[in-house]
C-alpha cells in the first residue's frame, strides 16, 4: 500500500483503526437499540474508557442525566487564588509561620490533616521546585510496558521511560505474584524527596528511613491549585540539580507540570493518615468548600 | 448524574495490551499520534467488550448493568453482578479482547510494511 504521508505507518494505522472503531461502535448501537438511549445519554457507548484519573479531573463541563452540560466549578482554582498571597514571590523555603498558615488552609480545604512537620520530623523544605522523574521497576522482571493500564496510559506516560536503578526502598513488591493494587498505586503516584537533607537524618538513619518509606504527602501546584496525594518512593534529587523533589509521570500530570520543561514550584506537606484512609491520586477540593 | 463510569476491572485483569504497546513503541510516532492511536485502541476494546457483555444479558439486566457502570464505585460489585448473570463472563471478555488485539497486531505488522509513494 502506498501513502503520500511522511509517516505512512501512522496513516495506515489511523485509517485502519478509525474504520475498525467506527464499525465496532455502530455494531454496538445497532445490536442494543433497546438501551440505545441509555448508552447515548450516559456516553458509555461512545466515550473512551476513563481509566486515567487525571482525565477525570479536567476542569471541564459534566454531562447530566438529561444530557445537558452542567457547569463544573473548579474549586482547586479557587484554592490557587487563596494561596496567591501566602506563597513567597521568590523560590525560597517557607518560614515556620508560613508553613503553619498554609498547612491549616490545605487541611481545611481538602478535609484531611496536612503539615510540614509530622512526628517531630520534617523535610529540608515544604515549598520547592519539582522535576519529572521516570517510572520505577516495581518487581523483579517488571517492564515499562507493563506499567500502562491501557493504551491511553501508554500514550500519556510511556514516553517518560523507566529508571535503570531501583527506588530508595528497592522493589515495591518482591515478585509479580505478590504485587498488589496498593503497590501499583504507590509507584504510579510516587515522589522523590531529599530525605538525606532533612534535619536529624544522618544521626537517626533507621528511624528516619522507616518514617519516610511510602509516607503520604499532598503536593499542590500553587499557581493552579491542582493537587495529588502521593507517597515518598525514592530519595533525591541531588542538591546540585537545583530541584528539590521529583514526581512520577502521573504526579507531574496531576499537578499540571507534565508538559514543556516538566518542572515547576509546588507545595509538599505530610498527610497525617494513620488509618490509611486517604487514597493516592489526583485530589479535588470537595464541594462543601465551593 | 456525573459521567464517571469505567471498566477498569476488565482492563486490569483480562486485557493484555503489553505486547501491542511494545510493538507500537517500535514505530516513529509523535506524542499526538500516539494519543490518537491509543484512543482508538481503547475505544475499540471498550465497544467490543461492552457488546459482548450486553449480548449476554437480558433487556432488564442490560439497564441494570449500565446503571451500575455509571454509579457503582466498587468494581468488584459490578464484576459480582456480571458473574451472577453471565456464565464464564471473564473468559468471554478475555476471548473477545484477545481476538481484537490479535487483529490490531496484524494491522501493526502491515503498517510496518507500508512504503512512501
Amino acid at each position: 500500500m502506498l501513502f503520500k504521508s511522511k509517516k505512512p505507518h501512522f496513516e495506515y494505522l489511523r485509517q485502519k483503526w478509525t474504520n475498525k472503531h467506527k464499525n465496532l461502535h455502530a455494531n454496538l448501537l445497532d445490536k442494543h437499540k433497546d438501551v440505545g438511549r441509555q448508552l447515548a445519554i450516559s456516553g458509555i457507548g461512545s466515550l473512551m474508557l476513563l481509566t486515567t484519573p487525571a482525565i477525570g479531573l479536567l476542569p471541564a463541563g459534566k454531562l447530566s442525566a438529561s444530557g445537558q452540560i452542567e457547569h463544573d466549578v473548579d474549586r482547586n482554582s479557587l484554592l490557587a487564588t487563596e494561596l496567591a498571597d501566602k506563597i513567597p514571590t521568590q523560590m525560597q523555603a517557607l518560614t515556620p509561620e508560613e508553613e503553619a498558615q498554609i498547612g491549616e488552609l490545605l487541611s481545611n480545604r481538602f478535609g484531611f490533616k496536612v503539615s510540614a512537620e509530622l512526628e517531630n520530623k520534617k523535610l529540608n523544605r515544604s515549598y520547592g521546585m519539582i522535576g519529572g522523574e521516570q517510572h520505577l521497576y516495581r518487581y523483579p522482571g517488571d517492564t515499562l510496558q507493563a506499567h500502562s493500564q491501557n493504551a491511553t496510559d501508554w500514550a500519556m506516560y510511556g514516553g517518560s521511560g523507566i529508571a535503570p536503578g531501583l527506588g530508595a526502598w528497592g522493589h515495591f513488591a518482591p515478585s509479580k505474584a505478590e504485587f498488589t493494587k496498593k503497590d501499583e498505586q504507590r509507584e504510579r503516584y510516587y515522589l522523590a524527596v531529599q530525605t538525606f537533607l532533612s534535619p536529624g537524618y544522618a544521626e537517626r538513619l533507621k528511624e528516619y528511613r522507616d518514617f519516610y518509606k511510602f509516607r503520604k504527602m499532598l503536593v499542590v501546584n500553587p499557581k493552579t491549585g491542582q493537587a495529588v496525594v502521593a507517597v515518598i518512593g525514592d530519595a533525591g534529587p541531588a542538591a546540585w540539580t537545583g530541584k528539590h523533589l521529583g514526581g512520577s509521570p502521573e504526579v507531574m500530570q496531576a499537578v499540571g507540570l507534565a508538559g514543556g520543561p516538566r518542572k515547576g514550584a509546588v507545595l509538599y506537606f505530610f498527610i497525617d493518615d494513620p488509618e490509611d484512609k486517604v487514597p493516592l491520586g489526583p485530589v479535588k477540593v470537595p464541594e462543601r468548600f465551593g | 448524574m456525573t459521567l464517571k463510569y469505567n471498566m477498569k476491572f476488565f482492563y486490569t485483569k483480562l486485557v493484555n495490551i503489553e505486547t501491542l504497546i511494545s510493538n507500537l513503541d517500535e514505530l516513529d510516532l509523535s506524542a499526538g499520534e500516539k494519543a490518537h492511536l491509543a484512543n482508538l485502541v481503547d475505544s475499540s476494546l471498550h465497544s467490543a467488550i461492552l457488546d459482548e457483555i450486553l449480548s449476554n444479558l437480558s433487556p432488564e439486566d442490560k439497564k441494570l448493568f449500565l446503571e451500575k457502570l455509571e454509579t457503582e464505585k466498587d468494581h468488584d460489585k459490578i464484576l459480582e453482578f456480571l458473574n451472577e448473570k453471565i456464565d464464564n463472563v471473564e473468559d468471554r471478555v478475555k476471548k473477545v479482547s484477545d481476538q481484537l488485539i490479535t487483529e490490531l497486531h496484524e494491522d501493526l505488522k502491515q503498517a510496518k510494511e507500508v512504503t512512501v509513494k
